[in-house]
């Protein structure tokens, strides 16, 4: 199974002296295609930061990442385009699902592949079969106010799927939903993971969600332990 | 994909309420601009009409328009002998306030020489020039006046004979064109009463003086008699071949008076009658363009704060910075060009119906339509400044 990403003693203080805070304490992570991993732990224990450093959002203290085979991160170097990598490679999924509100439900699917420059009715065609694939494409023009949770946090799902990324990075994505809604949006993961071969990290603080996944890592103290 | 217009369709009733708004300010700009034009073109139109090789004033004067100039009329034989000179004509040209038609109405009497034609309307949109030297006008069409209708004025009934609509005085108001003796005795001629009362002050000085007996200063009433006989100008055509300069010089030497070419009639208006009230408009619809351009800034400031998340969000998903950039300017540019075509619509739908000329040129609108979207551009910086500073992160609720 190909490795899809890689972190090795990944350090992130936040602030500097006697007000420094080390959120991830060397933080070693292998993930590979078509894993889920689940990342579980206390808030404040690092786990949005942890996300937040493997897409370079936040600019880790210390490490290195390699994601897709290249390194990403190397102790405070890095030579590729973080915003393409994030754009072909990264998808995001948040709790707050984060439809752009002014786009429809197909036309936030279509914005990542418009960003990639794709041929307009190919975009067209990709993000509508993905929609079908989330199982919302009748939805498909509605803005994101008149939908439900669970339908607004499908849409973000076929979001972060459009250009078909390596890896999915999820953000409580179950956070706002009642649990129902939430273990559809869990089935939902898995099939991507599965059927996709997607690398899929997801953040959650509730374990009732993670039943199937590969992967348990719990994070405490900016330590990252496998739960075995 | 356009974001700029599916994030406008989306706040379709505020853009349409800001766009009528700015639109308002922007007919202000554009009727100043009118305005300012008008004003100009008002002000020197008379001069542009009358249109002499030289204008012959009171000495030291920068009459007759732009200043009041006052000599006897006789002068005009003296210019007239000047060598270059062809043809020499007084001219009166004098603001009044009476009475017409029942109405009291402000107008400039225009009185010329009707025989040689100098100073007289140009082009007239009905009847005909003065042909008689007495009791014939010919008058401008805002001051009402029919064709063939009797008007009193001062002492006697006057006919209108023909009509223009060419030109103005540089107040704005309408011209009304007199034979030069009818001019003079409207504008300098006072009524019986005010006759009688001077020729008593003039009796009761002659007998107090112990000079004259009563009878003595009866017969010398008649010295006492008022005279019209005064002009404002006297327009001068060059001979052909004669230099204006040169003949301009030897007028000067000789008559005492001042000489000045129609160009430079034009410049002592726009350096005096014109320049304040001129540089004052120019300020003032620089001002609204400054306001409109911050109304904007704030406008587009506000759009991107309100999505300033979604912005988090697109640089979250890779969206590059022109991305961002094109979303807020192009909303700011639409704004400034819907809300300029509202202010165009408004103004060119209505400037027919105010007071005063208001001149709209394609030139002026073009400039202050580049103008708008120049201010558009930098009214666009501040939320394009704030969109930039947005970290990513925002969108996962981390600053």
């Amino acid at each position: 199974m190909a490795v899809v990403l890689e972190v090795e003693d990944l350090h992130k203080t936040y602030g500097s002296g006697r007000l420094a805070v080390e959120a991830l304490k060397g933080i070693d992570l292998k993930v590979n295609a078509g894993d889920l991993v689940a990342l579980l732990g206390p808030s404040g224990s690092g786990k949005t930061t942890l996300l937040l450093c493997i897409s370079l959002i936040l600019e880790p203290s210390g490490g290195k990442i390699q994601l897709d085979g290249e390194i990403l991160w190397d102790h405070g170097w890095c030579e590729m385009d973080i915003r393409q990598v994030r754009l072909t490679k990264v998808g995001f999924i948040f709790q707050a699902r984060n439809l752009i509100p002014f786009l429809t439900a197909l036309e936030n699917v279509l914005l990542p592949l418009d960003l990639l420059g794709l041929e307009r009715n190919e975009a067209h065609r990709r993000a509508m079969e993905l929609l079908k694939y989330m199982e919302i494409d009748e939805r498909a023009h509605y803005l994101p106010a008149l939908m439900s949770g669970g339908e607004q946090q499908r849409v973000a799902i076929a979001r972060a799927l459009a250009t078909s990324p390596k890896l999915v990075l999820a953000d409580e994505p179950t956070g706002a939903l009642d649990s129902v809604r939430g273990m559809k949006v869990m089935e939902m993961l898995k099939k991507i993971a599965r059927e996709n071969q997607t690398a899929v990290i997801c953040v959650t603080h509730d374990e009732r969600m993670i039943e199937g996944f590969d992967y348990i890592y719990r994070l405490k103290d900016g330590q990252i332990m496998l739960d075995t | 994909m356009d974001l700029a217009i599916r994030d406008i369709r989306q706040h379709l009733g505020r853009f349409v309420a800001t766009v009528v708004g700015i639109g308002l300010l922007f007919a202000i700009v554009l009727s100043m601009n009118g305005i300012y034009q008008g004003f100009v073109f008002e002000g020197l139109s008379l001069i542009n009409i009358t249109n002499p090789d030289l204008w012959v004033v009171e000495r030291n004067r920068g009459g007759p328009i732009n200043e009041q100039s006052l000599f006897p009329e006789f002068f005009h034989y003296s210019v007239s002998a000047i060598p270059g000179v062809e043809k020499a004509s007084p001219f009166i040209i004098y603001p009044v306030e009476r009475h017409i038609a029942g109405q009291s109405r402000r107008f400039t009497i225009i009185g010329y020489d009707v025989f040689t034609g100098m100073g007289g309307p140009k082009n007239l949109v009905a009847g005909r020039p003065i042909t008689q030297a007495h009791y014939e006008a010919v008058a401008h069409q805002k001051l009402g006046l029919d064709l063939g209708q009797n008007f009193r004025l001062g002492l006697h009934t006057y006919t209108v004979v023909g009509l223009t609509k060419e030109g103005t005085s540089p107040d704005g108001e309408p011209l009304l064109y007199l034979s030069l003796p009818d001019a003079q005795e409207v504008i300098w001629l006072p009524d019986n009463e005010e006759v009688r009362n001077q020729r008593l002050r003039f009796y009761q000085s002659l007998v107090r003086s112990g000079f004259f007996s009563p009878q003595e200063a009866e017969k010398y009433l008649s010295r006492s008699a008022i005279d019209t006989h005064k002009v404002n100008a006297v327009l001068v055509r060059l001979a052909p071949g004669a230099q204006a300069r040169e003949v301009a010089q030897r007028i000067k030497d000789y008559l005492y008076l001042s000489v000045f070419t129609t160009p430079e009639q034009i410049d002592i208006m726009f350096k005096g009658r014109l320049d304040r009230p001129r540089m004052q408009l120019f300020l003032f619809r620089t001002l609204l363009l400054i306001v409109c351009v911050v109304i904007i800034a704030m406008v587009i400031f506000t759009l991107t704060l309100e999505k300033i998340r979604s912005i988090a969000v697109m640089k979250l998903i890779g969206a590059p910075n022109r991305v961002i950039v094109r979303l807020i300017m192009e909303q700011s540019l639409l704004l400034t060009a819907c809300s300029y075509l509202i202010g165009w619509i408004i103004i060119h739908n209505t400037y027919q119906g105010w007071p005063r000329l208001v001149l709209l040129t394609p030139g002026d609108d073009l400039t202050t339509l580049g103008l708008a979207l120049a201010g558009g551009i930098i009214a666009s910086l501040l939320g394009i400044w704030k969109a930039l500073k947005t970290p990513p992160a925002l969108a996962l609720g981390e600053q």
